[in-house]
């Protein structure tokens, strides 16, 4: 079935083609409502562990020179 | 909505999978209901223990206890935050070091940080506030941010805008630097895109606009410019594999940052169920950044001019590092899991991609352990 691209939909067509060209997955089928039982999987989810997360970034940014993409208003600390 | 009229451990797992996806924020066509806020509370703790060192010495130690809570208010609000409590003792990495390596004084040192975040969902949308707050016995910060979040009416794509700003104040033990601040803004925009019923990637660029004080006052000599820009651009995938019940998870950052050095960034789980609630998660990361403009290798101090930034951080220098993890977490019941975990992380000059590192480095080593503890409720 064609997909009409809109401005936004073609930036999020870009980032998924270079992503599934990049993994060999290169397919898009967007599920429906009903087949997303996998995707409720705790390891599909980007948020699962936020404190786990927080604190291994932390430990980046104290020993490289820069960090930085996971998120916002984090506030800063001395180690850096 | 008879599905979520029984709880998820009432259905066979396949249902109850479903049940929460549909509960999930994202998921549920908005033509059949308005957007909600996740239904599910959280309380999680994690304790940290790190230690770092270089041939012939150990360096830094940092223990770490850290709480994190998620409430839902209502079906259109939520509150998320988190505490934690640092205690490092040690000494600085070699090269430069005015508290370790000139003087010969360790570090002891704290860090008590907190923040909170309140999120209103409505018709297909969401908006978070945040702040946070951390001191240390040398330096304060406090940060603000808004994120705003909307959803594809199949709720197959999320769009995410974010805007935060920071403010943080030095005060140098040894007094180099007093009352000094720097102010950073950063800006946020990002796609999630469900790519099938078995995979979703998620891209996220951040910018970070910052000016004031950067300079390392333990540092001899270390004079950095006073404005700092950091474009980072992370994209994180996740494969389900059906086969083997288990999810590949791939993240690639690229960053820029206007002090010169550059990175990329590429990490890999593979997260697999086990029998008895046990899953095990393997890990391997790697990192590669060149040299910051200003960095200049050692002697110490070779290159140094005066009245031009000059650093010997070995942080900005250029190398290559490799951290290679592993978490095995058991599910007690429907609603806890524990988990432990182990990372072995190394930094070298010659591990860098790309190029050459910088010479004369001691390589630098890193371990920490996690212990964790969740209930959802």
């Amino acid at each position: 079935m064609p997909i009409a691209l809109t401005g936004p939909s073609r930036v999020a067509l870009v980032v998924t083609t270079c992503v599934a060209a990049v993994t060999g997955c290169a397919t898009y089928d967007p599920p429906k409502a009903w087949e997303k039982g996998d995707l409720a999987r705790p390891s599909m989810r980007f948020d699962a562990d936020p404190l786990a997360t927080k604190a291994t970034e932390h430990i980046y940014q104290s020993k490289e020179g820069a960090a930085g993409g996971g998120g916002i208003g984090g506030g800063g600390c001395g180690c850096n | 909505m008879a599905v979520t009229d029984r709880s998820p451990s009432d259905l066979d797992p396949s249902a109850a999978l479903i049940a929460a996806a549909l509960a999930l924020p994202g998921v549920l066509s908005s033509n059949a209901h308005a957007q909600s806020a996740p239904d599910q509370g959280v309380i999680a703790l994690r304790y940290y223990d790190y230690r770092d060192w270089q041939p012939g010495a150990s360096r830094m130690s940092v223990r770490s206890p850290l709480l994190y809570a998620f409430v839902p208010l209502s079906d259109a609000w939520t509150v998320e935050g988190s505490v934690l409590h640092d205690t490092m003792s040690g000494a600085s990495p070699l090269y430069h070091d005015t508290l370790s390596g000139a003087s010969g004084l360790g570090i002891t040192d704290y860090r008590s940080a907190a923040d909170a975040k309140v999120t209103h969902y409505f018709g297909g949308q969401s908006i978070a506030v945040a702040g946070a707050y951390s001191t240390e016995r040398d330096y304060e910060s406090r940060a603000a941010s808004i994120e705003w979040k909307t959803w594809s009416d199949d709720r197959n794509r999320t769009y995410a805008l974010g805007f935060g700003a920071t403010r943080d104040r030095i005060d140098s033990v040894n007094g180099i630097a007093k009352h000094r601040h720097r102010e950073t803004y950063d800006f946020l925009a990002g796609i999630t895109q469900v790519l099938r019923a078995d995979a979703v990637v998620e891209s996220t660029m951040t910018w970070s606009q910052g000016r004031g004080y950067y300079d390392d006052p333990y540092k001899l000599l270390d004079a950095r410019p006073d404005h700092r820009r950091i474009f980072a651009w992370l994209t994180r995938y996740n494969q389900y594999v059906p086969a083997m019940d288990a999810t590949l998870r791939i993240a690639y950052r690229y960053l820029d940052d206007s002090f010169g050095d550059r990175s990329h960034m590429l990490e890999a789980a593979w997260v697999q169920p086990l029998a008895n609630g046990f899953t095990v998660t393997p890990s391997l990361r790697y990192l590669t950044q060149s040299a910051a403009s200003f960095y200049r290798d050692p002697p110490f101090p070779q290159g140094f001019v005066a009245g031009e930034p000059f650093t010997a951080d070995t942080r900005l220098s250029a190398f290559g590092a490799v951290t290679a993890g592993i978490r095995v977490a058991k599910a007690i019941g429907a609603d806890v899991t524990v988990d432990v975990a182990f990372n072995l992380y190394r930094q070298r000059g010659d591990w860098r991609a790309g190029g050459n590192g910088s010479p004369g480095l001691a390589e630098f080593s890193a371990r920490w352990f996690e212990v964790g503890f969740e209930k959802r409720f």
